[in-house]
């Protein structure tokens, strides 16, 4: 074999591993990019197409990836890009009128029913299921449940989060206030419905 | 004529979440402190929103079906 034929070999043999590398390790992250799209979607068939659909791009275009950058984070920008471009949004901006439920609206309205007039918070708590955390969250509006999800429960940075959904960091921080307080209020008017 | 004084636990709602993101500045962080060291209601509901951000992000983990892992598999590029 010439020197160039070998030099070629070599080249081609290196990017087969980095290639099989990237693979392993973005399979190795696929819960959580199931996790975040679980809840940025409305259902289960739709978050199992969305991850199918960011793999089988993401394997198609790994060479765009810079080795020893966030991995999580890119998988998860090609997510909510496709989730967007699904005809999810693009939406008006999103709702800015003063929310008049404040941060302790969900402690006071649950504890208000509870006989202990002085309960404690894992009392409070405990009148939570997982199923209305579920259905909660799922009436966030999009804006503000993006944010939340990705920074509540897939634990991005907020630096991480602006960068994912393109949007300021100052505008993450906005949102992400307001939808929590959004999903308090949601979660108040769901348990005390149905108790 | 004087502003009204602005009540304390009020003004502690307000910083309920940037406290708790380690968003406030050292003097902002101090009057937060300062005031939950000695007001049980707003130390009670500051501890539950701890408590309810954990229980939010166990309540929202959802497995994924062991099949969607076996076809995210079978998108890698053949060898």
């Amino acid at each position: 074999m010439s020197e160039a034929a070998h030099d070629e070999a070599r080249r081609l043999a290196e990017g087969a591993r980095d290639r099989v590398r990237f693979e392993e390790e973005a399979l190795d992250l696929a819960d959580q990019v199931y996790s975040v799209a679980r809840h940025l979607s409305g259902s289960r068939e739709e978050a199992e197409d969305l991850v199918q659909e960011t793999y089988a791009r993401a394997f198609r275009s790994w060479r765009s990836f810079t080795p020893g950058t966030n991995l999580r984070a890119w998988l998860m920008r090609i997510l909510t890009n496709l989730n967007i471009d699904r005809g999810r949004r693009k939406q008006r901006a999103p709702d800015t009128q003063p929310l008049e439920e404040g941060d302790y609206y969900l402690y006071n309205r649950l504890s208000g029913s509870l006989p202990d007039a002085n309960p404690q918070e894992d009392q409070v708590l405990r009148r939570l299921s997982q199923n209305d955390a579920v259905k909660a969250l799922s009436v966030v509006p999009h804006d503000f449940r993006d944010v939340v999800v990705l920074v509540d429960i897939g634990d991005f940075s907020y630096q991480d989060a602006a960068q994912i959904l393109d949007i300021p960091i100052g505008t993450v921080m906005s949102r992400l206030h307001r939808g929590r307080r959004i999903l308090k209020k949601e979660l108040a008017d769901t348990v005390v419905e149905t108790s | 004529m004087r502003q009204p004084v602005e009540d304390p636990c009020d003004k502690c709602e307000q910083m309920l979440q940037p406290f708790l993101d380690r968003e406030l500045t050292e003097v902002e962080r101090l009057e937060a402190e300062e005031h939950l060291a000695e007001c049980a209601y707003c130390r009670k509901r500051y501890h539950f929103e701890e408590k309810l951000r954990m229980f939010v992000r166990q309540a929202t983990v959802e497995a994924m079906d062991p099949q969607l892992k076996t076809k995210l598999a079978a998108l890698r590029t053949p060898l």
